[in-house]
């Protein structure tokens, strides 16, 4: 058999850049840049000390979404499942740090309990992920009132500063979301486990025929989520020094939101981890731009609106038969 | 052969010729269809039948040639030019919509014309009486048998009454009596003048029915001749004998006194029967037969992702499905689906299967995946830029070697290829069979499926041929030729696996028990509203023995107000889900409209501006419906990603036009909205009125009918003329619309323009719709069952005030109800589709 050129060794670097980690990565780039120059006080250090919090725990809620989304699944149980982290390590220890490890082990024990059902009900009972996290949300509120009774506790101090202090300058929970992120690439590009649940996302049909067991790492997905959702939960009770019961509800949307900016499809498909946590940050700051701008929640809900349709319509929109149609219109015309 | 008649024709194809991508599928092919007689259309798989009369029906247009029709000139038809014409055409893979019933599925297919002053279900009786069927007009097409779907296809085809009639391998999936029937129609509709073309892989079927017969081969027309002046051996002899395009490896010489490395018996599953294969180490083993006749079943089964009984032994152990799944190595037919993973790497997709190889301390290492996957493509000769191109940018060859490098890197104790060399150019094709003969030598056992007899000629040392399900022919050794592989299959009259059961279910389909009809209706879309009515009145009930306000006209007048504002926005996330979409964008729509109200409708507000309050609410809802489905339809956005935009956007125009609560609603338009008819609010009454309506309209009308057509299976719908783009853009605004209705009734509720309500209402809609029983995939569900699931909702909120219980409750309730309720629905389908499969 002759040999004809095969197939090189790669010698380009193996860290490749996704379009999705591209296009965020520039409009992140860009959205500082238009800060500086139009609000400068949205970037001095304080506000972006203040930001940088609230854009690690949405990057570390998004990771979870993330990993759903990829099996083209959706979670909307992330509400409850944030809130009753907050709620368990706020409550439980009231106060007294000896309880806060106690606490957070009790909290991880819920996620896991709260992801087995969704991948119970998903995985295994086929239904539909919609109403089986709405299902699942509902319960985790139940358990939120349950623990609180809907009143808030003062977080313990320990919490606060291992989750809201300042180290080398930067707030520990951009620490916390790279760790996170750290992990969730780690297991998702060098196990044979993490591998396999990106190939099933990709395609599910070839993964079946390949001999891999397809629908437990579609449930599973939901556990791995709900302790991502947990970890955030926890976060976010350490950085806001008297959580409610309800913080939970302000991640529903940006959750999917900045999965879908990050680049992953809502149909399925690869995770794009880092886009993801780099969407996070851009939303986040994007709010924070419009606010040092003067303008009215109003038009920061619209802005962010803008920015998932223009976000979902890079990837969906076939531009170049766009602009050929439109050429062909143009060109009509003329004659 | 010119034809005297030639000017009779009712349909002439003219020179006509389609390329896909450069590739012919058909070259300059003429063909003459002449009323009252047969015309059979006979050549091996990819000879371009189905792609010429794809032509003749519209669905594809010609590269070049023309179309006379009743003596008019066509350069291509469309569906629905097709159709006016008098074309009808049976396809091989039915158009039918599984979620409708038999009669619905005929009504959206036909005609209202058809159905002018007629009963729907006596025509509908008399349409499927007409081929035999006897199932129930009421029953939903998903439970129907392959063999009655296409029955129903065929029935529906006969109902337009055709001049032309094309019928695309229609017995593939029936039985003998059905057969026999399906003649007789055939001959009944010649009788009235109709022209038939009848493609056909079976030469006995083509004697039975045919007058004409035309041969094509390779795209290219062979011969056309009167069936009457033309031998069996002449027509077998136009069919084969492609030319040789590829070389073969040197075959396997036996050695005596060994034992077999993999033997099967008694094999059977759905789609083959009692399949008995052995093949001695060296020896590759070729599954010969028309496609479809359960070739890739089978292989699936060998792979262990069938489910099968009898046994497969590999080297003289036996093994069960599970020891095969992931140890056996499946070469899929549908590369584009099931072989590759377009977006991944070429890397990414040959370790797929052989991931745990490349395992250093509890990681993958990269160094060690690379160098060993290398060093497998490169055995290959797999032409890629690099190991990170995309496997899309590869070559159909190309491609189909990193799925072999898969199948080999991972040690696979058996290797199945089914149809490997399918969209392989000539030269890969050679190296394929060369890897496949090395891998057979190493002791692996190889078992290749091709509908290319010719490659199995040359490739395999024993060729089993299937028809049917059933090995009708074994060819060992000499025996193996392409000529007696085309003739086994074509001459076959085995029955196909499927028709006892079919037979059976028929019979016992004529006299519906007492108790069939119960299963019917627990199966049917009212078994939820029902179930929601029990559990309603023993919770009403309940609740009645500890307090008997419960059942006061205060308590039931303040459910139904808030029932109301619900119900009329779940009706329309109803219409949206029967499509299968989902609008998430209803609570802040509804809570915006209150707030465009709250500009117009105040209390000393004149007549004129309470009418242009109104005219606004009802603009905005049309422009959001329309804004969700163009970036659904245009934008393809998925329906989640297009309406969490509008409902991030909707929340932000309310927020814009009043930033805190303002603007009290007209006191007296309020309580107008919510009078009330002794305990019972007016406006309940009106959403009663429009569910029964709505009801019916889904029920009994054609826009019901393509709704859910639509949500059911897309292609299909399109395929029986249903316009998708309109019907979803018109769900969608529909949907807007209600929740303008909601909207009005939350605006006499709160009484102030507050842009922070509503939003509550997406997720509670969608609860309400779930309870109901409609499905969140599309195609099934009712209007009633919504209601009933927006009053239950509601009841149970009310019921933990009387039960004293406190909010935690109130969540776990919902929850409860939703996730009973979808779990019962589920096992209910999931029973069903058991029962389907059994």
């Amino acid at each position: 058999m002759a040999q004809i050129s095969a197939v090189q060794p790669s010698k380009v670097s193996r860290v490749q850049i996704s379009k999705g980690l591209l296009t965020v990565l520039v409009s992140t780039g860009m959205l500082f840049l238009l800060s500086a120059l139009l609000a400068p006080s949205s970037v001095v250090p304080g506000t972006l000390l203040g930001m940088l919090p609230f854009a690690a725990i949405l990057g570390i809620v998004g990771l979870g979404q993330m990993l759903v989304i990829q099996q083209a699944g959706i979670d909307l149980s992330v509400p409850g499942a944030v809130s009753l982290a907050i709620v368990i390590v706020s409550h439980e220890p009231n106060g007294d740090n000896s309880k806060l490890f106690g606490a957070v082990v009790m909290a991880l024990g819920f996620a896991v309990v709260a992801g087995l059902l969704n991948a119970l009900l998903i995985g295994v009972m086929s239904l539909n992920p919609i109403i089986a996290t709405l299902g699942t949300n509902a319960l985790l509120f139940g358990a939120v009132l349950g623990i609180s009774g809907g009143t808030p506790r003062t977080t313990t101090t320990l919490l606060a500063a291992i989750a809201g202090g300042i180290s080398f300058g930067i707030p520990n929970a951009v620490f916390f979301v790279l760790a996170t992120l750290l992990v969730v690439v780690i297991v998702l590009r060098k196990t044979v486990a993490g591998r396999r649940y990106e190939a099933i996302g990709a395609s599910a049909p070839v993964a079946r025929v390949s001999g891999l067991h397809v629908k437990t790492h579609q449930g599973l997905a939901y556990v791995w989520a709900q302790l991502l959702y947990c970890t955030a939960g926890i976060v976010l009770a350490g950085v806001t020094n008297q959580p409610t019961a309800f913080q939970g509800n302000a991640y529903m949307l940006p959750s999917v939101a900045v999965v879908v900016l990050g680049g992953t499809s809502l149909l399925g498909g690869r995770g794009l981890p880092a886009a993801t946590v780099l969407a996070a940050l851009f939303l986040t700051q994007l709010d924070q731009f419009v606010l040092a701008l003067g303008v009215p929640y109003a038009v920061r809900t619209l802005v962010q609106a803008a920015a998932l349709a223009i976000g979902v319509a890079i990837y969906t929109v076939d531009w170049p038969r766009l602009r050929a149609s439109l050429k062909g219109l143009l060109s009509v015309e003329k004659p | 052969m010119p034809n005297a008649k030639a000017q009779d024709a009712v349909m002439q194809l003219r020179s006509i010729s389609k390329n896909y991508a450069g590739v012919a599928a058909l070259t300059e092919v003429s063909l003459e269809i002449l009323p009252g007689e047969v015309h059979a259309l006979l050549g091996e798989n990819g000879a371009g039948k189905s792609t010429l009369m794809n032509v003749a029906s519209g669905t594809v247009a010609p590269s070049s040639g023309d179309l006379l029709v009743h003596g008019k000139e066509y350069s291509s038809l469309t569906p629905a030019l097709a159709a006016s014409l008098g074309i009808a055409i049976v396809h091989q893979h039915p158009a039918v919509l599984p979620d409708l019933t038999v009669l619905e599925n005929i009504q959206v297919a036909l005609s209202s014309d058809i159905f002018k002053g007629q009963v729907a279900e006596k025509l509908g009786a008399e349409i499927l009486a007409r081929v035999g069927l006897k199932i129930s007009l009421r029953q939903r097409v998903e439970e129907l048998t392959i063999a009655q779907k296409h029955l129903l296809e065929i029935a529906k085809a006969l109902a337009t009454q055709p001049k032309i009639l094309v019928l695309d391998e229609p017995t593939a999936a029936l039985g003998q009596d059905s057969v026999e029937l399906l003649f007789s129609l055939v001959a009944n509709e010649v009788e009235r003048g109709t022209a038939v073309v009848y493609i056909t892989h079976r030469l006995a079927e083509v004697r039975q029915v045919a007058q004409r017969v035309t041969v094509l081969r390779d795209g290219k027309l062979r011969a056309t001749s009167l069936i009457s002046e033309i031998t069996d051996a002449e027509l077998l002899a136009l069919i084969i004998g492609r030319e040789l395009k590829s070389s073969f490896p040197p075959k396997h010489t036996t050695t005596a006194d060994q034992k077999p490395n993999l033997s099967v018996k008694g094999l059977t599953g759905d789609g083959f029967t009692n399949v008995d294969l052995e093949a001695f180490p060296g020896q590759i083993i070729g599954i010969a037969g028309v496609v479809g006749n359960g070739q890739s079943e089978l292989l699936k089964a060998l792979a262990g992702q069938r489910e099968f009984t009898g046994t497969i032994e590999i080297n003289g152990e036996e093994k069960l499905a599970p020891q095969l799944n992931g140890r056996a190595a499946l070469m899929p037919a549908d590369r584009q689906r099931e072989g590759v993973i377009m977006r991944m790497s070429v890397r990414e997709n040959a370790s797929l299967a052989a991931l745990k190889k490349f395992k250093v301390r509890g990681f993958l290492s990269r160094k060690v995946e690379d160098s060993t996957v290398q060093q497998t493509l490169t055995s290959l000769s797999v032409k890629a830029a690099s190991q990170e191109a995309p496997v899309s940018s590869l070559s159909g060859g190309n491609q189909q070697k990193v799925v072999m490098a898969r199948a080999l890197l991972s040690d696979p104790i058996v290797i199945l290829a089914d149809e490997p060399t399918q969209g392989v150019d000539v030269g890969a094709r050679a190296e394929l069979y060369e890897i496949l003969r090395e891998a057979s030598a190493r002791g692996i056992p190889v078992v290749v499926a091709s509908s290319d007899a010719k490659e199995l000629e040359g490739l395999c040392d024993t060729v089993y041929v299937l028809s049917r399900g059933h090995v009708v022919r074994t060819l060992v050794a000499d025996e193996n030729s392409e000529e007696k592989m085309i003739h086994a299959a074509v001459t076959s009259t085995t029955q196909a696996v499927r028709i006892e059961r079919a037979n059976r279910e028929q019979a016992s389909g004529e006299k519906p028990s007492l108790r069939d009809r119960f299963s019917r209706f627990m199966k049917g879309d009212y078994a939820p509203p029902a179930l929601l009515a029990l559990v309603m009145v023993v919770l009403g009930g309940y609740i009645f023995t500890l307090n008997a306000n419960y059942l006061g006209a205060f308590n039931i007048s303040s459910i139904l107000i808030l029932v109301t504002a619900l119900g009329f926005i779940a009706l329309g996330q109803t219409v949206v889900m029967m499509t299968g979409g989902i609008d998430l964008a209803v609570g802040p729509l509804a809570g915006l409209l209150v707030v465009v109200a709250s500009f117009f409708i105040n209390d000393e507000s004149p007549l004129l501006s309470i009418l242009l309050g109104f005219i606004t609410m009802i603009a905005v809802s049309i422009v959001v419906g329309l804004v969700n489905s163009s970036l659904i339809r245009f934008g393809k956005f998925t329906a989640i990603a297009a309406t969490l935009t509008t409902y991030i956007a909707l929340g932000g125009f309310a927020f814009l036009l009043r930033n805190n609560p303002g603007g009290y609603i007209n006191g007296g338009l309020a309580m107008l909205i919510t009078t009330k008819l002794g305990p019972i609010p007016a406006a309940f009454v009106v959403l009663v009125l429009a569910t029964l309506g709505m009801e019916f309209l889904l029920r009994k009308r054609r826009w019901g009918w393509q709704l859910r057509a639509v949500g059911s299976n897309e292609e299909s719908a399109r395929r029986v003329g249903v316009k998708v783009t309109r019907t979803i853009i018109g769900a969608y605004v529909i949907s807007a619309l209600f929740t303008s209705l909601g909207g009005v009734m939350l605006m006499a509720q709160i009484g102030i323009g507050d842009a922070s309500q509503g939003v509550g209402y997406t997720l509670t809609s969608i609860t309400a719709v779930v309870l109901g029983g409609t499905s969140l995939l599309g195609g099934r569900g009712t209007f009633v069952g919504t209601l009933m699931g927006s009053v239950l909702l509601i009841q149970v909120l009310n019921s933990t005030v009387f039960l004293g219980l406190d909010q935690m409750w109130q969540y776990i309730l919902q929850a409860l109800l939703i996730l009973v309720a979808a779990v019962i629905f589920s096992i209910a389908r999931n029973r069903k589709m058991a029962i389907k499969q059994a």
